[in-house]
């Protein structure tokens, strides 16, 4: 596949950006809150840098880069497989007019008008690795798109890079199979900076700094609720129950409370651990 | 020569008195038979002449008019039959029918009397109506027998009936069919066979103690019927007058046992999602018949695969759901019929049945798993007080023996707390409107605080504020406590959806 030329896109807001680098974050739409939390994370110090952040506008990880660079203070620019003139999914109008006014740009090989095909898709995966110096893919299940936007990266000599995740994780399928396939391991900002040889800025004073950023002091947490969550996969509060040999309606009210504190978050299938506390994201 | 007797038809749970004239006069030899009969009862005309020569008695050879009072009501059915055969053999030799009395029942050509539906009820409405004595078809006897203060006898044939009016061989009236004692445990399903899913049974026990509609969403295979399935089992066996309007029920749609026409267990009923509005709510041609949610009377309906029901089927639920029951019209006029139920609905999180599971990847686009969702918001859930997640259960449990409460004790806390909330205001926790709740269920300051510190911080609608003070409220019954205390309200709040804020 030939991915169109720069020039050649149809383009909403300021496109081409000013000089630099450009990274493409990009990942699945079903993200755990890990992936989401390291998306975002990862785009708004990238941004802070100086690097134009790439993304395809979907929900998941998508979202999550476009709102980190945003939140950085950053450039990003939305690849549409869509006209630039079609929000898909409609949810995101808001998301992509923060964008265009954050300068940067919405930009689509496809012309306006242009509804969302599912065939469009892989083409715009292209155009993303296309138009960036490097592909960051944060969270991928197995069949995921963001693998094609890593196949075409390595078709245009641009360099993979993933982020690791749990091995019982679904989404990180994808991700670890390009790892040991030769990709390079992301874990933190410098890791990208590194890869796009921008030189070692301020942000990153202390390059060896675990992630450490569980939303609130354990000590707080008598029962230790909290340190049998994970982060990525959620965990039922029958499955609690079972493990602290607590009584359900007890386990139930305590992971309210929690809830209430900012400290867990509970999704579909039960809770997680929050990665960031008072950011009650939803 | 004239004779008059007395039958009854059904509209619903309703008899309507018919009163049979035959006349027997000189002229040319015929039957009429007038007063608006539909087909079905016009042919009693060969089934009543058959049945009277084969019983050896005699059939009038003059000109016979049977007429059907009142002439404006639309008559249906062979119930009629008995009383139609009883006019003619009187009316031939001229003797005068019994007072008070009234027949039920279809005649077979030898003379046989046969089964017909809804002898309970048009029973207890005779008896309600100052009918001192009623013929029942011998199969139907011990059904109409579970009605006091009127007595029941029950007719093998069309001469043994003849007989017993003459005065000849008399027949033994049905003894009262004493309401057996309820069973003490008997539990088709106990909540203890379940492996896992703690979640989900807590819920269950609530929603028993406190009458309160339940949603169960998880993936296929993660057990949802069986779960629903336990619910009759842990609800306080039926009270006589409960298993009599079940029987009701059962007795029209001719489906009592004759032997133990009275039952103790609760209805479970689980219409399948491609059920009509008539088969669920009622209806039919001419009078209505009672649907799946009136089967459920008293008991559980399990609506499984929600989002696979049609909407419009979905939104006659809502009726019943708030008044206990429903009313029908039809061309044979307007019946109502009971429908007070627990619901139990359940459904998969997304047409996959896989979002949110983190265990396998969810295959359904986000506008699928949105306009799937959209279907199950609205009026329905609004109605519904309690919604729990439920997750496939580890294999290594499933190999264990499982490990939990049997229903008899959950059973126990259900009743009591039952009882404790219907000392305190006369009904059910989940009946309870806003201002009533503010005087029932008043909360103290830290349990306020919590409550509306969620319902702040997570956008709460009034409804869905209300709905988890009344599941508080219930949480307490079980505890056994007056007072709604902090913990109460945080286990509330955690039976709701994630997406269903409301």
């Amino acid at each position: 596949m030939q991915p169109p030329d720069e020039a050649s896109l149809h383009a909403r807001g300021r496109w081409p950006p000013a000089p630099g680098p450009r990274a493409a974050i990009v990942g699945s739409r079903n993200a755990s809150p890990y992936g989401e939390a390291v998306a975002e994370e990862l785009a708004r110090e990238l941004a802070a840098a100086g690097v134009v952040i790439v993304s395809g506008l979907a929900v998941g990880i998508d979202a999550a880069a476009h709102r980190g660079a945003l939140n950085g203070g950053g450039v990003t620019v939305a690849v549409m497989g869509t006209g630039v003139d079609i929000v898909y999914p409609a949810a995101h109008g808001e998301l992509a007019a923060r964008i265009i006014a954050g300068g940067g740009a919405l930009v689509s090989q496809f012309p306006d008008g242009t509804l969302p095909r599912r065939h469009q898709f892989p083409a715009r995966n292209w155009t993303m690795a296309a138009i960036s110096d490097v592909v960051v893919v944060v969270e991928a299940d197995q069949r995921s798109g963001a693998l094609i936007t890593a196949e075409a990266a390595l078709e245009l000599s641009k360099d993979v890079m993933a982020v690791p995740g749990s091995v019982f994780s679904p989404m990180s399928v994808g991700t670890h199979g390009l790892i040991r396939d030769g990709a390079a391991l992301v874990q933190n900002t410098r890791d990208v900076l590194a890869a796009l040889k921008v030189p070692r800025s301020e942000v990153l004073d202390d390059p060896l700094k675990t992630p450490q950023r569980l939303g609130f002091e354990l000590g707080r947490d008598a029962d230790g609720i909290v340190i049998h969550l994970s982060d990525t996969m959620a965990v039922s509060a029958a499955e609690l129950a079972r493990k602290l040999q607590l009584p359900i309606a007890e386990v139930v009210g305590r992971l309210t409370s929690l809830e209430l504190e900012g400290a867990v978050r509970r999704l579909d299938a039960g809770y997680v651990r929050s990665l960031r506390r008072g950011k009650g994201r939803a | 020569m004239l004779a008059t007797v007395d039958s009854c038809l059904l509209a619903g749970l309703e008899g309507r008195l018919v009163e049979v004239q035959a006349d027997a006069g000189n002229g040319k030899t015929e039957f009429q038979l007038v007063g608006l009969a539909a087909t079905s009862v016009r042919e009693a005309r060969q089934r009543v002449r058959s049945a009277i020569k084969n019983s050896a008695l005699p059939f009038p050879l003059a000109r016979l008019t049977v007429n059907l009072a009142p002439p404006e009501m639309r008559k249906e059915g062979s119930t009629l039959d008995l009383a139609i055969a009883v006019s003619i053999v009187l009316a031939h030799d001229g003797r005068k029918p019994p007072p008070r009395t009234a027949y039920l029942g279809e005649l077979a050509l030898d003379g046989a009397v046969r089964h017909v539906d809804g002898v309970l009820v048009a029973v207890r409405w005779l008896r309600d109506h100052g009918f001192g004595t009623v013929f029942v078809p011998a199969a139907d006897a011990a059904e109409a027998a579970l009605v006091d203060g009127i007595q029941v006898m029950p007719s093998r044939d069309l001469a043994s009936v003849i007989a017993h009016v003459a005065g000849d061989a008399p027949i033994a009236p049905q003894p009262a069919t004493a309401p057996s004692l309820p069973p003490s445990a008997e539990i088709e399903l106990d909540l203890a066979d379940v492996h896992g899913q703690e979640e989900a049974k807590r819920a269950l026990e609530i929603a028993a103690a406190g009458g309160h509609h339940v949603l169960m969403s998880g993936p296929p295979g993660a057990g949802k019927t069986m779960l629903a399935r336990c619910l009759a089992g842990i609800l306080p066996p039926l009270a006589l007058d409960e298993a009599l309007e079940v029987a009701q029920i059962r007795s029209l749609l001719g489906e009592l046992p004759a032997h133990t026409p009275l039952d103790w267990v609760r209805p479970f009923r689980a219409p399948h999602h491609g059920v009509s509005m008539a088969g669920l709510i009622g209806g039919g041609a001419g009078v209505a018949q009672p649907g799946e949610i009136s089967r459920a009377h008293n008991g559980v309906l399990f609506v499984d695969e929600l989002a696979e029901f049609q909407a419009s089927v979905l939104q006659a639920l809502r009726q019943p759901l708030e008044a206990g029951r429903i009313t029908i019209t039809r061309s044979g006029g307007s019946v109502a019929f009971p429908a007070r139920f627990t619901l139990v609905a359940a459904t998969n999180p997304c047409p996959c049945g896989w979002a949110g599971d983190g265990r396998r990847a969810c295959r359904c686009t986000p506008a699928v798993v949105d306009a799937y969702r959209r279907k199950l918001s609205g009026p329905l859930l609004d109605r519904i007080d309690l919604k729990v997640n439920v997750r496939r259960v580890p294999p290594t449990l499933l190999a264990n023996e499982p490990v939990g409460e049997r229903s008899a004790i959950v059973r126990e806390r259900v009743i009591a707390a039952r009882a404790q909330e219907l000392e305190r205001q006369g009904c059910l926790n989940a009946f309870l409107k806003p201002a009533r709740l503010r005087r029932h269920a008043a909360l103290e300051s830290a349990p306020r605080k919590t409550l509306e510190r969620w319902a702040e911080q997570q956008g709460l609608s009034a409804r869905g504020f209300h709905r988890a003070w009344r599941v508080a409220r219930t949480a307490a019954d079980l505890d056994g406590s007056d007072q709604i205390a902090e913990h109460h309200v945080l286990e509330a709040l955690g039976y709701r959806l994630h997406d269903a804020a409301a």
